[in-house]
């Protein structure tokens, strides 16, 4: 289990997957140079360029409009543009983080989901910003930051947590397990983790209490908050604290423990915490999840067993030490998972733009884009977060969806930036940056004559995983030919990319 | 569930001879036959079976939709969000409860559409509907009600098995569900299930701008790229499970797309002027136009989310808050709907079904609100439907709420209700439902509401 693969298995294509599932993929320039790097000083090195590359995001800081203000807060949601603006800001950051860094990064915003709607206008932008801060951070695994039960613990605390899940209501007299019953279903130990009934109600006891300031916004639509409920002199707006007052101090069962490891009562939601990541449970279904998000569906029994004792005794919970070793194993590298991988709509959408080495359109176009496409972070289908990929029925293959895919390349690549049937979108891109077509296919590689090199070169960019089939390439090749006689051989070009952006293979990854 | 004249295609066509024994055809065709097939069969707004299901997300508190108004159990265990006749709740006689006694029932008062639906007869109402064992997360409990497998990790859904069992060789179009993700109830045993999600049919469609001097248009060369129209090549990967699940689901899209659009635009007209502009009521409004435009679809899907009411279920006073809001909406588009419905003479062939994945507890939290429950009561319309009766009992809340933790218990199993709809809706053989529900519950007869 978790075997490295050796020197002499490494090929282009081990670093073409490599790039496309640490990261979001790149272009044939940064594939080649990662290659290089794998077969002149051992596949170790070209795994630990990406896993020991550390992202503390203070190259790509918070959207003007926040801090343009007073950090503690006036940062009232008085219009829908400023969703569309942090949901481009979120994009950005999955194109210009490291590539661990961001992949990590979307992997804990699609598991830890926040539902804007739940957060209300005052308090929503400074949460929202606040808890994908812990989630970069974490991602990217920098200074004290890369522990998943770290980050537990943190989002326990975290205001946009408390306020979706209803803790700052749930009191000791007055229990809303809701809290409790997502902790351990949803965050550490999975459905039928081994739980009971029971330990959902000590979990939801043992968190009672945790409240959040109020925050007093300028804004003149956002009422008079009576000064009492807001945070003392040095405190952040709005933040996290425990009142005791209405916290259940009793001690409690749970996971079948009476006491704590150490001899003391379990009272504190720390304490549950802690039970709950001695679990090898837990382990376990963070391992699977990963192993599921990055590798492929159905990670085995004794794969998963592996990695939990790994990732709990070994790495104490640090992400990135088993993420090193997931990316040098064989299993990682088998063939059926190498290019079997159905593309997420941000793998997609991330991916696209990567190879056309182009930039994120306006806030707009990408809210419109997402939305389209299935995926608006800020609004996820249900509290389990975003589908994971699996084969047998991907949910992002929905019909609708897919034909968003189809024609995304028409915009991109034809310029057609109604593709979509969104007049804002159209608007918004009008001074949108064409392709660089020399980089993609120079002009000297455009005649018909050459079409065996020249598709190869597209296929390395577009396609470097999952290649086209022979009959695929006859009919372009014939299509190719008579479109450069009748029209020229760059709008030749464009069509076929136009094309191979849109199979199915290109859904692939 | 398909009409006679597609029956005998399929019957007469050489490949759904040759393999109706064995996998479903589905597999087996190539998609040129399929595409071909779905173009030489124009959609034909039949004379079958329309089911209609409507999926409320999050856990509806259904007793505080079909509520037992007078029962002190009740009563005491919703001191603040509780619902009484103080409140206009719109009476519905006496239904039957577990007790033995019976239990005075009422729609919430913002049901006024489905009140006038009950006093005419198109609305059943079936209560206790539930599960074994019930699971109180909605990932998992939604999982169950979609695969109809409850307790286990089901691989497909009970939409896709029924298609696999009754309708192999059926178009991509036999189930329509609007939505950006397809529901794991369409999941087929092996391969695409004929069913498409999308959001709006308007924006359904391969799009292209038009250049002077191509020869053919990219949509149709793109076709033939994919194994459509293609001779030899049926663009199917079958090496991959991952791969071929695209390759179909393409084919699925770009085979429909042209057939959508073209009923949503010739259901466009709405006989009904006043349709609610909200989420749902623009998605009914969509349904609505796709049935008058003749689609051959026998299941349409919808959602309505929000139902996950931990706080503010109520405002200051019951008449109010999120759950107040949630049935208004509710309401005011399936009253749209069945209107629309009724003038256009779709009536008598339409079954709406509305279910959430759970019920909530008796007694109400801390926060104006309802945690996870279990039993709820379904809702189950149409012109042919036996209704204004109850079907299935109601809980005992005196029992239920001594339990610990409180949650209702189901009398009746939520599969029983699928095979009723099936056999007696879309006049499904009972000699099917060994292979559409794998697992059975030990109480299987199918009930009469239709």
């Amino acid at each position: 289990m978790l075997t490295p693969i050796t020197q002499n298995e490494w090929s282009r294509r081990h670093a073409n997957h490599l790039l496309q599932r640490a990261g979001f993929g790149g272009t044939p320039e940064e594939r080649t140079a990662l290659y290089e790097l794998g077969r002149d000083q051992g596949i170790g090195a070209a795994v630990a360029s990406l896993v020991d590359d550390l992202e503390d995001w203070s190259s790509l800081p918070f959207p003007s409009w926040s801090t343009e203000q007073d950090p503690n807060g006036d940062l009232w949601d008085g219009s829908s543009e400023r969703r569309r603006s942090f949901v481009n800001w979120y994009m950005n950051l999955l194109i210009e983080g490291k590539p661990l860094a961001a992949k990590l990064f979307k992997f804990l915003v699609d598991h830890l989901p926040i539902d804007m709607g739940t957060i209300p206008g005052e308090a929503r932008f400074a949460y929202f910003l606040r808890f994908y801060d812990l989630l970069r951070k974490h991602a990217g695994g920098s200074g004290e930051f890369g522990n998943f039960r770290t980050l537990i613990n943190s989002v326990s605390w975290s205001e946009a947590m408390i306020r979706m899940l209803d803790l700052q209501e749930s009191s000791a007299n007055k229990i809303n397990e809701n809290f409790g019953r997502e902790l351990l279903e949803l965050f550490t130990l999975g459905v039928d983790g081994g739980y009971t009934e029971d330990d959902v109600g000590a979990a939801a006891e043992a968190f009672t209490g945790r409240r959040l300031y109020r925050i007093q916004s300028p804004h003149p639509d956002a009422g008079t908050v009576n000064s009492k409920y807001l945070a003392p002199e040095g405190v952040p707006a709005g933040s996290a604290y425990q009142d005791e007052s209405k916290q259940d101090l009793l001690p409690k069962s749970f996971l079948g423990f009476d006491r704590m490891p150490g001899g003391g009562s379990i009272v504190t939601g720390d304490h549950i915490i802690e039970l709950i990541f001695a679990d090898i449970q837990t382990a376990k279904h963070l391992s699977w999840k990963l192993w599921r998000y990055f590798v492929s569906p159905n990670p085995s029994e004794a794969l998963q067993q592996e990695m939990a004792l790994r990732l709990r005794n070994n790495y104490d919970y640090e992400l990135r030490p088993l993420m090193k070793d997931i990316f040098l194993s064989q299993e990682f590298y088998a063939s059926e998972v190498m290019g079997d991988q159905i593309k997420d709509a941000s793998d997609y959408y991330v991916g696209m733009l990567k190879q056309l080495e182009i930039p994120l359109p306006g806030d707009r176009s990408t809210y419109t884009i997402n939305e389209r496409l299935g995926y608006n972070p800020i609004y996820p289908p249900n509290i389990a977060g975003w589908p994971e990929p699996n084969a047998d029925g991907n949910e992002w293959m929905a019909a609708g969806s897919l034909l968003t895919r189809l024609n995304l390349s028409s915009v991109w690549v034809e310029r057609n930036f109604y593709a979509l049937n969104d007049w804002g979108m159209k608007q918004d891109l009008e001074d949108y940056p064409d392709i660089d077509w020399e980089r993609i296919l120079p002009r000297e590689m455009r005649s018909p004559d050459m079409f065996p090199l020249l598709i190869e070169k597209l296929m390395d960019r577009f396609l470097p995983l999952c290649p086209l089939r022979k009959s695929q390439i006859r009919r372009l090749h014939d299509h190719y030919r008579r479109t450069s006689e009748r029209m020229d051989t760059l709008e030749a070009t464009k069509e076929l990319v136009r094309l191979l952006m849109a199979l199915p293979e290109y859904q692939m990854q | 569930m398909i009409d006679v004249s597609r029956r005998d295609f399929i019957k007469k066509s050489a490949w759904g001879a040759a393999t109706s024994l064995t996998l479903p055809a589905f597999l087996h065709q190539t998609l040129f036959q399929l595409d071909a097939r779905a173009q030489s069969l124009p959609p034909q707004g039949g004379e079958g079976p329309i089911l209609v299901i409507l999926e409320l997300g999050g856990g509806n508190d259904t007793l505080n939709t079909v509520i037992p108004y007078t029962n002190s159990t009740y009563l005491g265990a919703r001191p603040t969000i509780g619902l009484s006749t103080e409140h206009g709740v719109l009476q519905i006689g006496q239904g039957q409860s577990v007790t033995g006694a019976s239990e005075q029932l009422a729609l919430h008062p913002n049901l006024a559409n489905l009140h006038q639906l009950w006093q005419e007869g198109d609305l059943a109402i079936v209560n206790g509907v539930g599960y074994p064992n019930p699971n109180l997360s909605h990932f998992t409990s939604f999982d169950y009600w979609h695969s109809a497998q409850p307790n286990t990790e089901a691989k497909d859904g009970w939409i896709g098995r029924y298609f696999s069992n009754q309708c192999s060789g059926c178009d991509a179009t036999q189930a329509i569900e609007l939505a950006t993700r397809s529901t794991s109830a369409f999941k087929a045993p092996e391969g695409a299930s004929p069913s498409v999600s999308f959001r709006d049919p308007e924006q359904y469609g391969w799009r292209d701008l038009e250049l002077v001097g191509r020869d053919i248009p990219l949509e149709s060369l793109y076709r033939e790229l994919i194994g459509l129209d293609h001779r030899v090549d049926d663009g199917i990967d079958l090496s991959s499970e991952a791969l071929s699940f695209v390759q179909r689901s393409t084919h699925n899209a770009m085979i429909s797309a042209r057939n959508v659009r073209e009923a949503s635009e010739t259901g466009g007209e709405m006989l009904v002027e006043d349709w609610p502009n909200n989420g749902l009521g623009r998605d009914m409004n969509r349904i609505a136009r796709l049935i008058k435009g003749g689609m051959n679809t026998s299941i349409y899907y919808v959602h309505q989310n929000g139902y996950d009411t931990h706080n503010n279920q109520s405002g200051g006073n019951p008449l109010s808050g999120r759950h107040f809001d949630l049935l208004n909406t509710l309401n005011g588009a399936l009253g749209a709907f069945v209107q629309e419905m009724k003038l256009s003479g779709f009536w008598d062939r339409m079954l709406i079904l509305t279910f959430s994945e759970f019920g909530r507890k008796v007694i109400e939290n801390g926060s104006r609100g309802t945690d996870h429950g279990a039993a709820e009561s379904l809702f189950v319309m149409g012109g042919a439907v036996n209704g204004g009766q109850f079907y299935g009992k109601y809980p005992d809340l005196a029992e239920d709420a001594r339990v610990k933790r409180d949650s209702m218990d189901y009398n009746i199993d939520f599969r029983t209700i699928y095979r009723s709809v099936l056999e007696n809706w879309m006049q499904t053989p009972a000699s099917a439902m060994a292979d559409i529900f794998p697992n059975q519950p030990a109480e299987f007869n199918p009930i009469a509401f239709v």
